[in-house]
């Protein structure tokens, strides 16, 4: 902590001084590479912290100046009023760029936004309001009492200032509950919004941060040059941007700056030989790309596993703790029915996943649902939690009708889901994949990081500590700095039933949670289940481990085709001739379990099993 | 009727084979043989290796050391795409089937490395005697079939090869219990006609019932070898493994 | 009405035009699951090497394309083998690395052919063509046939062709490819060659009609891309229809809002593409959980 904050004093020093030993062209570069710093930030905040492919910086950037431009030349207003109005009317645009975000991903939003960025300049090169080609000039230096902006080196320390305040912020959004959602959504986006996080609205904060940076820099670039032009904001230009964060590294904003800093000034040494100077942005890129995928910023952590792989391997102490179950709720409040799902059906293309699907659970039950493979069990789980909305039918959960809610909606209001093939955020660590789905705060809180920032800390902190309990109860504490991707398979099960009782919901979804454990895994994982339903969340779970199903469900439902064959106690199940027929097959039923009816789930037994 | 290339026969021989990924052992000096004929299988909890194993085996992923021969041929250093020219045809985990192309085309693909004649369709047709349900799919995308028959298809793609060692991942994973039933009838009529398995699986009880030979892989390590039937005996691994 | 008909002729040349684009696009997307953003700009290394060869060295303008299309075909290789450690790794990472590759190219256009553009004249002398009160020029129709020709041989090749059945199933699966022993490598570099191919032949087309210049690849690449992802993304039906539907929509807002037509197009483009953003041929890819 100490040397953190003599390195910020040092910093802040250093930007201080920095004037003093320079001359005043070379301020003049520092000045642009600032302004590109910050593209740079908005760029990376949209880019490598919440994955939307935003092509159109250079078109805030172009908002934001020729803003500042036409509000100050044209209609006489002040440089502070224009520059204010700019910004707001770059967010503006960025929000309605971000718009196709909200249908679209990846290299498709990557082209949308390039076609849109495209047709800014077309509009700006031809339009009359901006000048057309030769633009605009004689925008009015802004006023400062008792400053002289029109000197570059005070200029400096406006840039300056701006700068770090939006570095700040940029760094507080990423390490908070904002950005940590942000990253969820890059690294899953469907896992994310059962999580509850309001992708829709996420992916327009993206766009919003992304513009807001932008509209800051357009109004300090024009406050600077005071003059504007189409070739500023070509799409060339959009693609050095695009280097610079690459270069520096699009998932750390300090390496966004850097990369920014370092190929402005790298450009104008080499001005005399710009095409010469392209064409080694493009083999840098390149390089970049293929050798160090992290940007300068990831740098440091490769040399680091490099050397931790050098030096001799020691063996990792981190082990799998025992779950401490959860204090067993004296049931209270009525026995209903939770979830209902009526006469629901599910079209795709020619195939009817689905074909009028009815069912009700109960409150405190542990349903098991089974059946062949394609009989539309994931289907059922995935309507269930609002990632496919029913052909026709009616879910109702909580005595509300959830048919057409969004998953981040149902998760808000008490369903959790874990997935078939693990959705851990691969790039949070272990505690941050507990964090994303223990924040319950809801979106329009946002307006705390604008107005009230001890307020987020403070909730911050709470989280860590319930945090903390989580990893703590499913036995992951050694594991909380962890990569996910890098532990063991039954690990990561653990951690998927862990993030989905973060919340602790009233309805837990879990869509084969044995696949791939091995015997005593399972034991482990019959322990939790039961432990979870005392403490008075219901479950739903998805099984072929006729054995797990067997022991652990009070009712089960058979599935096959899409249509419901039966449905009961497992014994009951399992000697009706359509499920033996569909289901069972000549298999011998003595080895499903069958012989030992004592091991079926009565509430007395679940009590017995957990210690 | 005769789907397979089990013509010559010679063993195979894998000695020390290890795998690392990042700095993480996921193999470490694996060895067994695999005599003609022979059904081997390799079971063992998610994470154990068995996977790795294989795909190593196949030079899908790097081997950070060990050795590969095929009778006198040394396969250490042949490329993955070409273990198929030596016989070896390979059904990798989760079926992977060409989604998006015909049934038929999936089928042909497997004899890439042939030119397409008239033998390659009087194979296609004991592949359809053997899988029915393909003949009737043919013109289907694979990607429209269901699991049970993407696991059938995958099959008959690696018999196209007209292997001389078939090389299963995990037939049975996400099956229902009757299709694994069915998987497990198609393995013993191959093994009858003389082809040489080696089979991965998590499920021991279809693993014991074809193979005469298993491993039983730990943390990347042989923990028991033996033949199936003393190992099906076995307490632990009953206990464990069988989950009896 | 005859206004109407005449943009519709204009547009559909051009369209063929971004048609062979999206077409080149598709190809790459298909198999190697890449959008290769350098795409354009090797269209336009494509259109300068056309011109240069059919202009300075006077070759015939058949072998002049036919030496362009060779050409790029090169550098498509050179650029899959570049990023050939990427494949099947990081989808992103290999788009930001093919726009590496379109500022280098970008960079070498310049220092090899300098900033100011050129016209190409036409290959074809007949004067326009007169049908019911419509002007086509000759030209025009060779654009649409020589596209209509490449249309069909690509999708036999896929379709009816050993190879072009592997490069597919490279796409849908490299392992399993791999395991049956197609060679991946190649097959990936085939297809970045014939897209590569596919975009010089756009390129040499397309100089007769429009200034040849480094910026060409932008306003090309861009309308290919928006072609390929309105008739559906991989889909060369799709980037037929796409190309054309772009190429008239271009033509028509030229016709009518003149300066601000890139600005139109790309607003009525992203309408469309939020309506439908699978593209009209596109596959239906369902988020699985």
């Amino acid at each position: 902590m100490k040397s953190r904050l003599a390195a910020t004093g040092v910093l802040v020093l250093a930007a201080w001084a920095l004037p003093y030993g320079l001359g005043s062209y070379t301020v003049h570069v520092v000045n642009i590479a600032l302004i590109y710093a910050l593209l740079a930030l908005g760029m990376g905040l949209a880019m490598g912290v919440s994955g939307q492919i935003n092509l159109a910086q250079v078109a805030f950037f172009g908002v934001g100046a020729y803003a500042v431009a036409i509000l100050t030349t044209h209609y006489g207003h002040g440089f502070w009023l224009s520059a204010l109005l700019a910004v707001l009317a770059t967010v503006v645009t960025g929000l309605f760029v971000g718009v196709p975000a909200l249908r679209m991903q990846s290299h498709y939003l990557g082209i949308v936004t390039l076609g849109l960025a495209l047709g800014f300049i077309n509009w700006i090169t031809n339009a009359h309001l901006t000048g057309g080609a030769d633009g605009i000039s004689g925008i009015p230096v802004p006023t400062l009492p008792g400053v002289d902006l029109s000197s570059e080196y005070l200029y400096y320390y406006l840039e300056v200032v701006v700068f770090a305040l939006a570095l700040l912020f940029g760094l507080f959004v990423v390490h908070t509950s904002l950005g940590r959602r942000l990253r969820a959504m890059r690294d899953d986006a469907l896992a994310a919004g059962a999580m509850g996080a309001e992708i829709p609205f996420l992916r327009m904060t993206a766009f919003l941060l992304a513009s807001l940076y932008g509209g800051l820099a357009g109004v300090l670039y024009s406050g600077l040059i005071r003059y504007v032009a189409p070739e500023t904001f070509s799409i060339g230009n959009m693609f050095i941007l695009l280097a610079m964060v690459i270069i520096g590294g699009r998932r750390s904003l300090v390496g966004c700056v850097v990369g920014a800093v370092g190929l402005t000034m790298v450009r104008e040494w080499l001005s005399d030989f710009s095409t010469y100077a392209q064409l080694g942005y493009g083999v840098v890129v390149v390089a970049m790309v293929v050798f160090a995928p992290t940007g300068l910023a990831g740098v440091p952590a490769r040399l680091r596993t490099l050397y931790a792989r050098r030096r001799a391997q020691q063996p990792s102490r981190a082990e799998l703790r025992p779950f401490t179950p959860y204090t067993v709720e004296e049931r209270s409040g009525p026995d209903g029915v939770l979830l209902s799902v009526e006469g629901v059906t599910q079209q795709f293309r020619g195939l009817r996943a689905l074909d009028e699907v009815t069912l009700a659970v109960h409150r405190g039950e542990i349903r098991g649902v089974v059946g062949p493979n394609g009989s539309g069990k994931t289907t059922l789980f995935n309507v269930i939690s609002g990632f496919y909305r029913a052909t026709a039918g009616t879910v109702r959960f909580a005595d509300a009708d959830t048919t057409a809610a969004r998953p981040y909606t149902l998760s808000l209001t008490g369903l959790a889901r874990t997935f078939q093939n693990l959705r851990l955020f691969g790039q949070l660590t272990v505690r941050e994949n507990i964090l994303v789905a223990l924040d319950r705060t809801r979106a329009h809180t946002i307006w705390q990081y604008a107005l009230w920032q001890p307020g987020v800390l403070a909730r911050e902190r709470r989280l860590r500590a319930r945090a903390d309990d989580i990893l703590e109860r499913y036995g992951l504490v050694d594991f909380a700095e962890a990569d996910p991707s890098s532990l063991p398979y039954g690990i990561q099960r653990r951690i998927e039933i862990a993030r989905a009782m973060a919340a602790r919901p009233r309805l837990l979804l879990l869509d084969e949670p044995a696949a791939g454990l091995n015997g005593e895994e399972v034991q482990q994982l019959i322990r939790i289940v039961r432990s979870i339903r005392d403490s008075g969340t219901t479950v739903i779970l998805i099984e072929h481990n006729m054995g797990l199903v067997m022991s652990l469900c009070e009712k089960v439902t058979v599935l096959s085709s899409g249509k419901v064959i039966a449905e009961g106690t497992p014994q009951e199940v399992v000697s009706t001739p359509e499920v033996i027929e569909a289901y069972l097959g000549d298999s011998d039923p003595a080895e499903l379990g069958l012989d030992t009816p004592r091991s079926a789930a009565r509430p007395e037994h679940a009590q017995e099993a957990t210690p | 009727m005769k789907v397979t290339g089990a013509d010559t026969v010679q063993p195979l021989a894998v000695e020390g084979l290890s795998v690392h990924y990042g700095g993480v052992c996921a193999v470490s000096s694996i060895g067994f043989t695999v005599e003609p004929g022979q059904s081997v299988g390799i079971i063992g909890a998610n994470g154990a290796g068995k996977t790795s194993t294989l795909k190593a085996l196949m030079g899908l992923v790097p081997r950070s050391g060990g050795r590969i021969r095929l009778g006198d041929h040394d396969l250490t250093r042949v490329k993955a795409r070409d273990m198929v020219r030596h016989g070896i045809g390979y059904v990798p985990e989760g079926r992977h089937v060409f989604p998006g192309l015909s049934v038929e085309k999936n089928l042909l693909l497997g004899a890439y490395s042939r030119a397409w004649d008239k033998e390659t369709h009087r194979q296609l047709d004991e592949v359809y005697a053997l899988f029915p349900v393909l003949k009737e799919m043919r013109e289907r995308l694979a990607g429209a079939l269901s699991g049970g028959q993407q696991q059938m298809l995958a099959i008959g793609r690696a018999l196209m090869t007209r292997p001389r060692l078939l090389v299963l991942d995990e037939p049975s994973m996400g099956l229902s219990p009757k299709l694994v039933g069915n998987i497990l009838d198609v393995l013993l009529k191959l093994r009858e006609e003389g082809l040489s398995l080696l089979l991965v699986e998590q499920n021991a009880k279809l693993t014991f019932g074809v193979t005469s030979h298993c491993i039983v892989m730990e943390n990347g390590e042989v923990a028991m070898s033996g033949t199936s039937a003393a190992l099906s005996h076995d307490p632990r691994v009953r206990e464990v493994y069988l989950g009896l | 009405m005859q206004d109407t008909l005449q943009t519709l002729v204009g547009g559909l040349s051009l369209g063929a035009v971004y048609a062979l684009v999206a077409m080149g696009f598709s190809l790459v997307y298909r198999t190697m699951g890449l959008v290769n953003f350098a795409h354009a700009d090797i269209a336009m290394i494509g259109a300068y090497t056309a011109s240069t060869f059919y202009l300075t060295s006077e070759l015939p303008f058949a072998v002049a394309m036919v030496v362009a299309i060779v050409i790029t075909g090169a550098i498509g290789l050179v650029i899959e083998r570049v990023l050939r450690p990427l494949e099947n790794k990081d989808f992103d990472l290999m788009l930001i690395g093919t726009i590496g590759f379109g500022i280098v190219l970008q960079a070498l256009a310049v220092i090899i052919w300098g900033t100011t553009g050129r016209a190409v004249p036409s290959p074809l002398h007949s004067a326009p063509l007169d049908v019911l009160g419509i002007r086509v020029r000759t030209y025009d129709l060779l654009v649409m046939a020589v596209a209509a020709l490449a249309v069909v041989g690509l999708a036999f090749f896929l379709s009816r062709t050993k190879r072009g059945a592997a490069m597919q199933a490279v796409a849908m699966d490299h392992e399993a490819a791999t395991a049956v022993g197609i060679d991946v490598g190649r097959s990936n570099a085939l297809a970045f060659a014939i897209g590569a191919g596919l975009a010089a032949l756009a390129g040499g087309l397309v100089g007769p009609m429009l200034y040849v210049d480094a910026s060409l690849g932008g306003a090309l690449g861009i309308k290919g891309f928006a072609a390929a992802m309105l008739g559906g993304f991989g889909s060369i039906h799709g980037a037929v229809v796409g190309g054309i539907a772009i190429g008239v929509l271009d033509s028509y807002a030229a016709g009518h809002f003149q300066g601000y037509s890139v600005l139109v197009t790309f607003l009525v483009f992203t309408a469309a593409i939020m309506i439908r953003p699978t593209g009209i041929f596109g596959e239906r890819t369902v988020s699985r959980a």
